[in-house]
């Protein structure tokens, strides 16, 4: 349970509040390098942590990222016109660069230097492993790009997808780090049942997840703190002799991973404020050794797993709470436990069923909620702590960032950390 | 005792509630407040349940110390938290 004034300090994240100052410490990522493809192509809207903005690709190819109403009579400038190395506001021609200066001002005489005088908020803007990135914190506290190993693999060999959640970030985040629930949530009928058929067909199988996963529904967590934020250990018992470890990162401020097995992709998040009732959720599936193989293709292209098909404008998922997900009730019975198609459609119906910001004071939580107490309980500190003028570590290290998820079977005297110190260091 | 260690809360019972206060007595790393803090979660939890079934005084105070501990551990308090539960304990 959180109380009101710490649930209210975690989930705003506006300018101007303790944790919309924290985000800002930060680059985020903010738009697909497709969004603005080429120098002078139309311009895109985009909010963030509860900005309108405009992002915009000039003439030499230079990203810029601005206020999206034009500071003269505040029209939108998604309407501009993306021209000469500016965008030019249609209504009356003010004209802006990437870093925001006005460079030209037809409708007023040019001995009054107004021009010269008027400043659109711009934001800095980087592209990065197939992303762009945004800062949008002040200008002497630059961080730097965090070390992420998606973003460093060759093109061929990573998938990122983005999509509008309509939650907040923070109750995303929660689901991303919350192991308990694919024992559920994403479980198959005859799966959850633990059926003989069921044991018969996984028990030979090298994918350790559908081997073990479901044999222990109530799995062990234990949390350590790190430069980066979190790793997260969740325990199920496999044979006799050992478990069953998964182990998974928190990276701040809204950075995860899923348990990785080598020889299969590895699969992340990135949980971004859009404002304080919605997120972008960005979704990269990454193989560090080889190109991704036809069969992860497929499960891309269909949606079996981690990404969803969306409107390529909105970016909201084509399986949205207005169509109820497409919920197949028939799927249901017989087949999979929510009878909606994908995990991420699972994920997004079960997260904005909870309300857009969840109240925490009425929820009740057990043991295996640790995960979540700990992301939450670091978050709440790294923000009191730059309350207190101290600057969060990880933003100015972005070497700290070099990690990996990880999965593994070890002998139970083994500790996990100890077991997983090779697999979890990234290797690009 | 060990506080890296999750205490298993299958109900509220004075050797559950002591179980936790001794961990609490000793707990100190960022670690240990997260899994009293879930310990507290859980007990909080189940004695709501209980009370959802059955009002009772002796419980509902417990409901309420359990809180008042939870936010003792987030303070970085873990030992006045103890006290408090200890205090309720022989309730029970």
């Amino acid at each position: 349970m959180l109380s009101h004034e710490e649930n209210d300090l975690l989930t705003h994240t506006a300018a101007g509040t303790p944790a919309g100052d924290y985000f800002r410490r930060y680059w985020l990522p903010a738009l697909m390098t497709s969004e603005v493809p080429a120098p002078d192509c139309p311009p895109v809207r985009l909010r963030l942590l509860g900005e309108d903005l405009i992002a915009f690709r000039d003439t030499q190819g230079r990203v810029g990222l601005i206020d999206e109403f034009c500071p003269h009579r505040r029209a939108s400038l998604f309407w501009g016109r993306n021209e000469e190395c500016g965008l030019r506001c249609v209504y009356h021609g003010w004209k802006f660069d990437t870093t925001g200066a006005c460079v030209d001002m037809p409708n007023e005489p040019p001995e009054y230097g107004f021009d010269n005088k008027v400043r659109i908020t711009a934001y800095p803007a980087r592209e990065y492993g197939g992303i762009i990135w945004a800062y949008l914190g002040p200008a002497g506290q630059m961080p730097e790009l965090p070390k992420l190993e998606w973003a460093r693999v060759a093109e061929n060999q990573r998938y990122i997808s983005k999509r509008r959640q309509e939650t907040n970030y923070l109750q995303a985040i929660e689901g991303g780090i919350d192991s308990s629930h694919s024992n559920f949530l994403h479980a198959s009928v005859e799966a959850f049942r633990v059926t003989d058929e069921y044991l018969e067909k996984v028990k030979n199988s090298s994918n350790l997840r559908a081997r073990y996963h479901l044999l222990d529904k109530s799995p062990r967590f234990t949390v350590k703190k790190t430069d980066y934020g979190l790793v997260i250990a969740v325990r199920r018992n496999a044979e006799e002799d050992t478990y069953y470890w998964r182990l998974t990162q928190f990276l701040l401020p809204s950075h995860t991973m899923i348990p990785y097995q080598k020889g299969l992709s590895i699969h992340g998040h990135c949980w971004v404020p859009r404002d304080d009732e919605t997120c972008w959720v960005w979704t990269m599936s990454w193989n560090p050794e080889a190109p991704l193989s036809e069969e992860e293709w497929k499960a891309i292209r269909e949606e079996t797993f981690v990404h969803a098909r969306v409107d390529p404008v909105t970016f909201r998922p084509l399986r949205n709470k207005d169509n109820n997900y497409q919920i197949d009730r028939n799927r249901q019975r017989g087949e999979s436990m929510t009878g909606i198609h994908g995990f991420a459609a699972q994920d997004q119906a079960l997260q904005e069923s909870m309300g857009p910001v969840v109240d925490r004071t009425r929820e009740r939580l057990g043991t295996s909620d640790t995960a979540i107490i700990a992301m939450r309980r670091l978050l709440l500190q790294e923000i009191r702590a730059l309350q207190q003028n101290e600057e969060p570590f990880a933003a100015h290290h972005g070497d700290v960032y070099w990690v990996r998820s990880a999965s593994m079977v070890l002998n139970r005297e083994v500790p996990f950390d100890e077991g997983a110190r090779e697999l979890t260091a990234a290797e690009v | 005792m060990n506080p890296a260690h999750i205490v298993t809360v299958r109900d509220f019972s004075p050797v559950t509630l002591g179980a936790i206060a001794a961990h609490l007595e000793v707990s100190t790393d960022f670690e240990h407040m997260v899994y009293r803090e879930a310990e507290l979660d859980a007990i909080w939890s189940i004695t709501a349940f209980a009370l959802a079934q059955k009002p009772d005084d002796a419980v509902a105070r417990l409901h309420e110390t359990a809180h008042r501990a939870h936010d003792l551990v987030g303070e970085g308090r873990p030992r006045d938290a103890a006290a408090l539960l200890r205090k309720v304990t022989p309730a029970i």
